[in-house]
Formats: structure tokens, sequence, C-alpha cells
């Protein structure tokens, strides 16, 4: 596969953009031999990569979001990158509070992923997928804890599988 | 034309159904949380329709976590369910988060709707 596809995408930072970026990549999957399952999870992991981006990284102002999808023999890498205020916490106030699961969802969907970012010099994740798998990457980085009283996520809640339907 | 609908369902009467078709995420979660709010204000059970959708992520989670928490808060029953198949883009995060008995999830509209009937202080 020496002529492997690579797409670069660059668009304003807002909620609408993150759906066109799942079909470029079902786009991309297409040209690819990906089995069904990875191109979910290859789904699930740049929404929530991107909705970071909308959510976190421009406060109000209008920015950037870049995502590159590297196609290998034997994988895709994406990389979601803005050039915002780097990682922190608080969403932008017209968002309702952020649940707090993004990147725990994108470490148990991908191969591998890696976060890099300073204050004041934006943000990148940059994940890799093998098209077919020998393991589900969830097994070897699960989603830890459940939702806590407050209504964010608790990766140390140990209540999985224990509380009865409907709490 | 709305590729993505969320629209309210009566038919039952004292339960309502929030039926949530095809992608969302956080451009509709907004709308999902406006259709929420609507239902939680009908005062009666509350059951979310996911049988018809393609995709939710964490947004979307989200507002059913936080729909759910206020639906317990005013003991309305509150139930989330999917249909006989369900598609990646659904079951995978409802598995891998593990909010399968937390929200809970049940295979079935009728079911779910009787479960919303029962599991609310009204029952």
């Amino acid at each position: 596969m020496s002529t492997a596809p690579e797409v670069l995408l660059t668009m304003p930072a807002r909620a609408e953009g993150v759906g066109v970026v799942r079909q470029a990549l079902a786009g991309m999957a297409d040209a690819l031999d990906c089995d069904a399952a990875v191109l979910a999870d290859m789904k699930m992991a740049v929404t929530e990569a991107c909705t970071n981006v909308v959510v976190h990284a421009y406060d109000e102002a209008e920015g950037m979001l870049e995502v590159e999808m590297l196609a290998a023999d034997e994988g895709l890498t994406i990389v979601v990158r803005d050039h915002g205020s780097g990682i922190h916490p608080r969403p932008s106030h017209h968002q309702p509070p952020a649940l707090g699961l993004g990147l725990p969802l994108i470490a148990a969907l991908s191969d591998s992923f890696e976060l890099k970012g300073s204050a004041g010099e934006g943000t990148e994740v940059r994940m890799t997928f093998a098209y077919a798998r020998d393991a589900d990457p969830a097994r070897a980085n699960p989603v830890t804890g459940t939702v806590g009283k407050d209504g964010r996520w608790d990766p140390d809640a140990s209540s999985r599988g224990g509380a009865p339907a409907g709490g | 034309m709305e590729a993505n609908p969320i629209v309210l369902d009566d038919a039952a009467g004292d339960v309502v159904v929030v039926v949530v078709e095809g992608e969302h995420d956080i451009y509709t979660a907004p709308t999902l949380r406006e259709r929420l709010e609507e239902a939680l204000g009908r005062g009666g059970g509350i059951v979310v329709d996911l049988t018809g959708a393609t995709f939710v992520d964490s947004s979307v989670l989200g507002a059913l976590l936080d729909a759910r928490r206020r639906a317990l808060e005013a003991g309305q029953g509150y139930v989330v369910c999917v249909g006989e198949t369900v598609e990646p883009g659904v079951q995978r995060i409802l598995d891998i988060t593990g909010l399968v008995p937390v929200l809970p999830v049940l295979r079935g509209r009728s079911e779910a709707i009787e479960a919303a009937r029962t599991n609310g202080d009204a029952a």
C-alpha cells in the first residue's frame, strides 16, 4: 500500500463540524480494509476528541479544529489538534458541564493514544487503530468508575454492575 | 427535513417516550436536553427509546444521566430502551461505560414503558 491516503481537515471548532469529521472518516475507511467494529470505535474516539476541542479549546473565542488521518499498512492514525488554551477542564460557558468521559473513552477505544499540550500552545490527541484486531483495546484500558452524584464521571467509583436497575 | 429527529410520543398515556433516531453528538445534545426537559415537565414516567439511534457519544450520555438524576429526584420513572438489534455506535458506548444497569437500559419499548410505570414513586 504505497499510495496511503492522507486527509487533513481544517474547520472552525464548532459542534456542527464533529459529524462532518465522522463522515470523512467513514469515507476514508471505505478505501481501507477496515473491520466494522474498528470503524465504529474510530468514529466514537474521534468524536470525543473533536468534542473536547469544541468544548474546551477556545473558551468563547473562535478557533480552528484540525484533524489528520494517516493510513499505514497496519492501521490508521488520527490526530485531532487545536491551537487553544491547552488542557484544562473548564468548558465554555454556553455548554452544560461535560461528563468527563472523553479521554477515558479514547483510551479504551484506540490501540494506542497520546495526549500532548501545554498552556497557551494548544492540544493534540494522536490515536492509532489497527484495521484488524487480535484483542479488544477496551479490555486493556477499560473505562473505570461510573457517574457520580454531581453528574460528572467519577473514575474511582466502584459501583460498576453492582447497582440495582433504576438505582 | 430532519435527519436526526428527537420527538416525544405520548401514545402510552402516563409515560412519555422520547424517540431518538439517527446520529447524536455535541451538536444535537442541546435539542435532546430540551426534549428531556419537556418530558420531565409532563410529570409522569419517561422512556428514552434509542432503537432508531445509529450513534451516540458522551454528550448524549451526559444528557441522559442528567435527566435520570432529575427524574429520580422527582420520583418519576426513567428507563432507556434499545431494539432487538443495536447499532455498534450505540451498544459499544453503553457496554464499555457499564451504564446498562445504571440508566437502566432495557430491550423493547413496551417493556421499558412498563418499567418506567413501576420504578417511579407514583407506582
